[in-house]
């Protein structure tokens, strides 16, 4: 493993995650999948971490979705190899049951490469949808999604990466030492497990936590991979920072075992050749472990952002030259991703 | 091609196989649940035969509470369907796709959208097979502390549906506020490519009939005699009127365990291969499981059937067994076998001719709109019935040559919905 934390930034490669941009408003016509495929390939062939793709509207907006983001995910896993697919999908819409399945599930079927995108701010007509007109208080739905995020974790680790047998002769097909019950009894759910999907290839599918509030920051530093953190002035960004690590420190992890992506987001008057430049101080000013790149709602951005932007980061030594391992988590240099 | 009627087949993909055993059988893929390059393959050899559909079935918990039991069983694993469909979506380009999922532990308007989704992804191929669940294991899985009675569950099962039906038509007007579910606004997806994704239930208690009768498009069933699939065929397609729907507006396709090879003799010796694998206790539970009891194993094994109180289970399904072990004068072992093999389907053993007539003789009996096939063992019953039946059956005039649509509605002949 490489030293981590020297005085500077030298040799610190940063990461890279694109926000998928599919919504299209009432008439426009939307993308197809084929044209999603290609954008996401573009993105693989240019070595970017991850895709986030985003779900239901939270603005109240009227939009239209081609896709809902995890079927989108199961679809875009089976025509990439490499690079990470991470889909929102909101703790009101799922039980945490069958999230955990959906996640563990699509962490097979893309071979490792599998995050779960959790917000902690409620989505405010979503509750009204699901049966739930009132939706929840900010007290309760803060403790739900705590308690929630916890029993899928949980969930995804109910069975040993070593627990399938698969012995034909002898007549076993896992070993029952090898399988745990959750047995979760909590505020607001009761799940028994274990779940009915094997052990993720990348050991847990990753954790993806945005739409955090300062009183957030010490639950985001004990159970996420990755937090999405909205841009602010360089001097509150890097006392942020540090006070993140800290806190991932005091969880007895180590301060690299969450990483910390600024939100960039790019208009469309924005000009990319400048980006690059502003994207490298942001990094070296130690304000954060890299980016989620919030392009305008055209698809064909994220092509003009991997062709332009991406090299430049490159040619000045602060992005990878190519996927180091075949999982998310190899990507992101998280502890259990394989080959780093 | 002729113009006459043709019969319907789904490839009912499972596990290792619809054998409790299969997964020991040498030729069986083991690492089937967590391969999706298998169950790609699958869905290319049945969509090459131009089945229908494929079809998953569904639990969100373990099949088995006993854990010695699951363990010697490959159920515990696998791929959550809808993920699995939707990979397979975008990997085949005309087969139908058809998932289970629960009406107990969805709500209607992330259930709608997510089919919806599957179904523009594939372009029109999506179908929901509408299960209430009748397991303890699942509702200990989301909070509940006891399964709810069965009429219970089809109530909200009758709301969940006709919500679900009016997001997908478009028709979502001021909302929904009902006893069990409220939605406000409309689904943020465009209408289906085929009108509305297709709607399958395999319920066949009273209540159940009465929801399919008003509902669906697709019955699955299971069926053990001609005489059972032909009184279950009638009674189902007579409650239709009522709900001002035409004979043909349901498909029915009962379940089929086939094993079949070059020779009668070949085809006995394969299966007689499996169920030689399967472990007396393993067989039990199973039983046990459909009958919705959890002390079988306490009574001789080469006794008769208990006496059995009404379950809250599946009811269907439960007097399905016990009339069939009162009628063979079957031991419990015996009845577990038998059961274990076809999980209470309806089974055929012998060469393609065979099957073919067997099919042919319910299709053209009026007990069968068509079949749901289910191998029993992947992938090499899958190629065999695809290999040497539906040849047989397309060169009887019985089974397309291509498929006639781009949608799963067109394959099932079935209206586009308003």
């Amino acid at each position: 493993m490489a030293a981590r934390h020297r005085g500077s930034r030298m040799g610190h490669r940063m990461h890279l995650a694109v926000s998928l941009t599919i919504a299209s408003v009432p008439g426009q016509a939307s993308p197809t999948f084929g044209e999603i495929a290609a954008v996401v390939r573009n993105a693989e062939a240019a070595g970017v971490d991850m895709v986030v793709i985003p779900d239901s509207s939270v603005s109240g907006e009227p939009v239209v979705h081609p896709f809902e983001a995890t079927t989108l995910l199961a679809a875009l896993a089976t025509v990439t190899s490499r690079i990470g697919l991470v889909a929102a999908a909101s703790t009101v819409a799922h039980q945490p049951y069958n999230l955990a399945r959906r996640f563990a599930s699509l962490d097979i079927i893309s071979h490792g490469r599998a995050g779960w995108n959790a917000t902690m701010t409620q989505a405010p007509r979503e509750a009204a949808n699901f049966s739930r007109p009132e939706g929840f208080s900010s007290d309760d739905f803060h403790r739900r999604s705590q308690e929630y995020i916890d029993i899928v974790q949980g969930l995804w680790q109910g069975w040993d990466a070593d627990a399938l047998l698969f012995d034909k002769t002898g007549g076993r097909f896992h070993d029952p030492e090898k399988m745990h019950l959750l047995d979760h009894k909590g505020e607001f759910f009761s799940v028994r497990g274990p779940l009915n999907v094997a052990r993720s290839p990348q050991d847990t599918p990753v954790l993806v936590l945005s739409g955090l509030q300062e009183p957030d920051m010490d639950i985001a530093a004990r159970i996420s991979d990755v937090i999405l953190l909205d841009d602010e002035p360089a001097e509150g960004a890097k006392a942020r920072y540090a006070d993140l690590k800290r806190r991932v420190a005091a969880c007895g992890c180590r301060p690299d075992a969450v990483k910390a992506l600024t939100n960039i987001s790019l208009t469309a008057d924005d000009r990319l050749d400048a980006i690059a430049g502003r994207l490298a101080e942001q990094f070296q000013s130690n304000s954060c472990d890299g980016f989620n790149i919030q392009l305008p709602a055209r698809l064909s951005a994220l092509d003009d952002f991997v062709a332009v932007v991406v090299p430049e980061l490159r040619r000045r030594g602060l992005f990878r030259e190519a996927y180091r391992g075949t999982t998310l988590r190899s990507h992101l240099a998280l502890a259990a991703g394989g080959d780093q | 091609m002729t113009a006459s009627r043709q019969m319907k087949l789904g490839a009912f993909l499972w596990a290792t196989g619809h054998h409790i055993a299969a997964w020991r059988h040498p030729k069986a893929h083991v690492t089937a649940g967590i391969d999706i390059d298998h169950y790609i393959q699958l869905a290319r050899t049945a969509e090459a035969a131009k089945f229908d559909m494929i079809f998953c079935e569904d639990a969100a918990g373990l099949r088995e509470a006993n854990v010695g039991i699951a363990s010697q069983t490959s159920r515990s694993i696998g791929f959550e369907p809808i993920s699995l469909l939707s990979a397979l979506a975008v990997q085949t380009s005309r087969i139908g796709l058809v998932s289970t999922a629960s009406t107990s532990y969805n709500e209607p308007y992330g259930l709608a959208r997510t089919f919806l989704s599957l179904d523009h992804l594939s372009g029109g191929r999506a179908g929901w097979n509408l299960v209430t669940s009748a397991s303890p294991i699942e509702a200990a899985n989301f909070g509940a502390t006891g399964l709810k009675p069965h009429a219970d569950r089809y109530e909200r099962a009758r709301e969940f549906a006709e919500v679900v039906n009016r997001l997908w038509s478009g028709d979502a007007g001021s909302g929904h506020d009902g006893q069990s579910f409220s939605a406000r606004d409309a689904l943020d997806l465009p209408r289906s490519p085929q009108g509305a994704p297709v709607m399958v239930q395999a319920g066949a208690s009273d209540v159940g009939r009465d929801l399919a009768a008003r509902t669906a498009d697709v019955v699955f069933t299971a069926a053990q005699t001609f005489e059972e699939a032909r009184a279950f065929y009638d009674d189902l397609k007579g409650r239709m009127a009522a709900h001002g729907r035409e004979p043909d507006d349901i498909k029915i396709m009962p379940g089929v365990a086939p094993v079949v090879a070059q020779t009668e003799t070949e085809a006995r010796e394969k299966f007689e291969e499996l169920q030689a694998l399967i472990p007396d206790d393993v067989g039990v539970a199973l039983l046990s499981s459909y009958l919705s009891i959890s002390d079988l194993w306490r009574y001789p094994i080469d006794g008769p059937l208990p006496e059995l109180p009404e379950s809250e289970g599946m009811k269907s399904r439960q007097a399905l067994v016990v009339e069939q072990s009162r009628r063979d004068g079957l031991s419990i072992r015996q009845l577990a076998r038998h059961f274990a093999g076809a999980r209470g389907h309806w089974r055929i053993v012998g060469t393609a001719a065979q099957v073919a007539d067997e099919l042919q003789a319910r299709f053209e009996g009026g007990a069968a709109d068509g079949f749901n096939v289910m191998p029993s063992y992947f992938p090499g019953e899958l190629d065999a019935f695809a290999a040497l039946v539906v040849p047989e059956l397309q060169r009887r005039g019985l089974f397309r040559q291509e498929y006639e649509g781009r949608t799963l509605r067109d394959h099932l002949g079935l209206k586009r919905p308003g």
